[in-house]
């Protein structure tokens, strides 16, 4: 895949070019921690899972968002790419079909690593914010990581597939309106599931968002796992990495056989 | 002469009934420029698609410097060069970046890819504005970026599709220097569209012309012009008197009188009439005062092969889009 490292460092020139799009993709997770946060400050705590307040509560299901509406962008930069001409470069170029997906995949996954870390600082220094109550260690933040890179992947396929055939903006943009509002909220992202009526509870615990937020959200307020924790995380993130997995493969046949001009 | 493209019964059928290429079997020759004449939607641009491997074949086969397009298309595309109807470059980049990305596909060796890019910029004299961004390139300075950015690999054959579509008179005039320019400094097969009568004229060396995704005829633009056997002469006379014994010349010729003593004759050859001609005035000493040779353009070949104007073409789609502007005012 000769075109894959070049084509990665072009999409992170152009996003450090244009920090509007980090300012942009960060204010509403900001939001999120911020308003919830100061809003259901009150939340009764019985349902935070041991969480000491609603924003050490949310940050798992804010992280998972974010990663989430960013990873879809890079189905819409491909669509840009087309309407703006590089893609056509690209198409006649000596280079893997695949390794031009896989650029957006790869470079919206660092994009989100670099929102998540500045999202835990902004969700730490606000007042009752973030707290690690009972510590967070080297193997806590590598479940963090990889549960926000392993969605990043599943939702960055999943939308590079529709853009590989899909040639209208319209059409993306439709798509990504109509499942934003139902993946964050019939999810565990932002509410506990005792709160929840029971349907979409039962919805809630097959959306891979709800595997990360919970995942995260474990290891951010226990700090060391319990048996039982261990298992459940190990569980979502094993439902995470054959998802992920399953849509990558997907991504490589689709895009090597050919990407609509 | 040894072919570099050559193509048997190539086709392509688009939602199963528009034909866009139908059946073309043609041969380029290594070094030449070969230039497809066309309207829009003559099928030139998936034509060019095909052969640059963007665009796969519904029947027939073509070989690309002996490669065969589908079988081989990764190899295909390591030795060709493209410049597509539309910009490609990236507006965020730099013009440098944009050539350095592209060499990068070719796994082009970094000192070699440097001084290739040099070379290129110079050329296209782009060097002093390679380290700003595309955006702020003016609409010929891109152009002249996307012409060298198919360079950058040192293809044998380079693909131009409508290169100077969209440009004012003046910068296409530029381009074509340009293009005539690194013709003679590389070795390098050009394949140029364009439904610009006189930018396949400039720089063809041999020219087909499309309609309805078939190909009419090929030949060089000289010879097809002089196919026509249709030269007008006109020739002011220096009296009535010289008028009429002068006339008796051309009495098995078409002709008509326009102006002061002035006749326009159609002939077949001008080049051939004109000794005659000049033998004839000075025996019978016929005075004349000016005389004008007009050749046909390759719209009366075009003209003679479509059965319309590829002027009245382009005069139609600006009627056409002047009728829509005024339908969305309403």
């Amino acid at each position: 895949m000769s075109g894959l490292i070049p084509l990665t460092s072009r999409e992170l020139i152009r996003w450090y070019r244009n920090p509007v799009s980090l300012i942009t993709g960060l204010i509403q997770p900001f939001f999120w921690i911020a308003l919830f946060g100061s809003a259901l400050g009150r939340f009764p705590t019985i349902f935070l899972q041991g969480a000491p307040n609603y924003i050490t509560y949310i940050i798992g299901g804010v992280l998972s968002i974010t990663s989430v509406f960013t990873a879809m962008f890079s189905g819409v930069n491909i669509i840009f790419d087309r309407r703006l001409g590089p893609l056509g470069r690209y198409l006649s170029s000596p280079i893997r079909r695949s390794s031009i997906v896989f650029s957006k995949i790869f470079s919206s996954t660092f994009r989100i690593l670099v929102q998540v870390a500045i999202l835990i600082f902004a969700a730490m220094i606000l007042p009752n914010g973030l707290r690690f109550e009972n510590g967070f260690s080297l193997f806590d933040s590598a479940v963090l990581i990889t549960a926000v890179i392993l969605l990043a992947l599943i939702f960055s396929s999943l939308f590079s597939i529709i853009a590989i055939r899909v040639t209208r903006m319209e059409t993306i943009f439709g798509i990504l309106n109509l499942v934003n509002l139902p993946l964050v909220f019939v999810s565990y992202a932002m509410f506990p599931s005792g709160i929840m009526a029971g349907w979409i509870n039962s919805i809630a615990k097959y959306n891979p968002v709800s595997w990360s937020s919970e995942a995260i959200r474990t290891v951010i307020i226990n700090g060391t796992l319990t048996g039982s924790q261990l298992a459940n995380v190990g569980l979502w993130l094993l439902y995470l990495t054959i998802l992920a997995a399953s849509l990558i493969i997907l991504t490589y046949v689709i895009s090597e056989r050919g990407i609509r001009d | 002469m040894e072919s570099i493209i050559t193509t048997d019964n190539l086709t392509k059928i688009y939602r199963g009934s528009i034909k866009a290429v139908d059946s073309l079997t043609v041969q380029i020759r290594k070094g030449e420029v070969y230039g497809i004449l066309g309207p829009n939607g003559a099928g030139k641009t998936t034509f060019i698609g095909m052969l640059t491997t963007r665009v796969t074949p519904t029947s027939g086969r073509a070989t690309v410097a002996g490669l065969d397009i589908v079988k081989e298309s990764l190899k295909v595309r390591k030795r060709i060069g493209v410049v597509p109807q539309d910009l490609t470059t990236d507006e965020d980049l730099t013009g440098y970046e944009n050539l350095k990305l592209v060499s990068r596909f070719y796994d082009i060796p970094t000192n070699e890819a440097n001084r290739r890019i040099d070379q290129l910029l110079n050329m296209v004299q782009l060097q002093k504005h390679s380290h700003r961004r595309v955006k702020t390139y003016s609409g010929g300075m891109r152009k002249r970026l996307e012409l060298i950015v198919g360079l950058v690999n040192d293809p044998d054959i380079l693909f131009l599709d409508e290169p100077t579509l969209g440009l004012d008179v003046n910068t296409r005039m530029q381009m074509w220097e340009y293009i005539r320019d690194l013709r003679k400094r590389l070795d390098v097969t050009i394949i140029l569209t364009s439904h610009y009568l006189e930018e396949i004229d400039a720089l063809a060396d041999r020219v087909s012309i499309m309609d309805n995704g078939k190909i009419l005829v090929t030949d060089t633009p000289l010879n097809l012009k002089n196919s026509m056997k249709e030269d007008y002469i006109t020739i002011t006379f220096a009296s009535p008197d010289d008028l009429k014994i002068g006339e008796k010349f051309f009495s098995n010729n078409e002709k008509r009188f326009s102006g002061i003593n002035t006749l326009r004759i159609k002939v077949p050859n001008s080049d051939e009439t004109m000794p005659d001609l000049i033998n004839y005035f000075s025996s019978h000493s016929v005075k004349i005062t000016r005389i004008t040779i007009q050749k046909p353009t390759l719209d009366e070949v075009f003209l003679e092969y479509t059965g319309r104007s590829l002027r009245d073409e382009e005069g139609g789609d600006a009627r056409k889009s002047m009728f829509t502007i005024g339908r969305l005012r309403r």
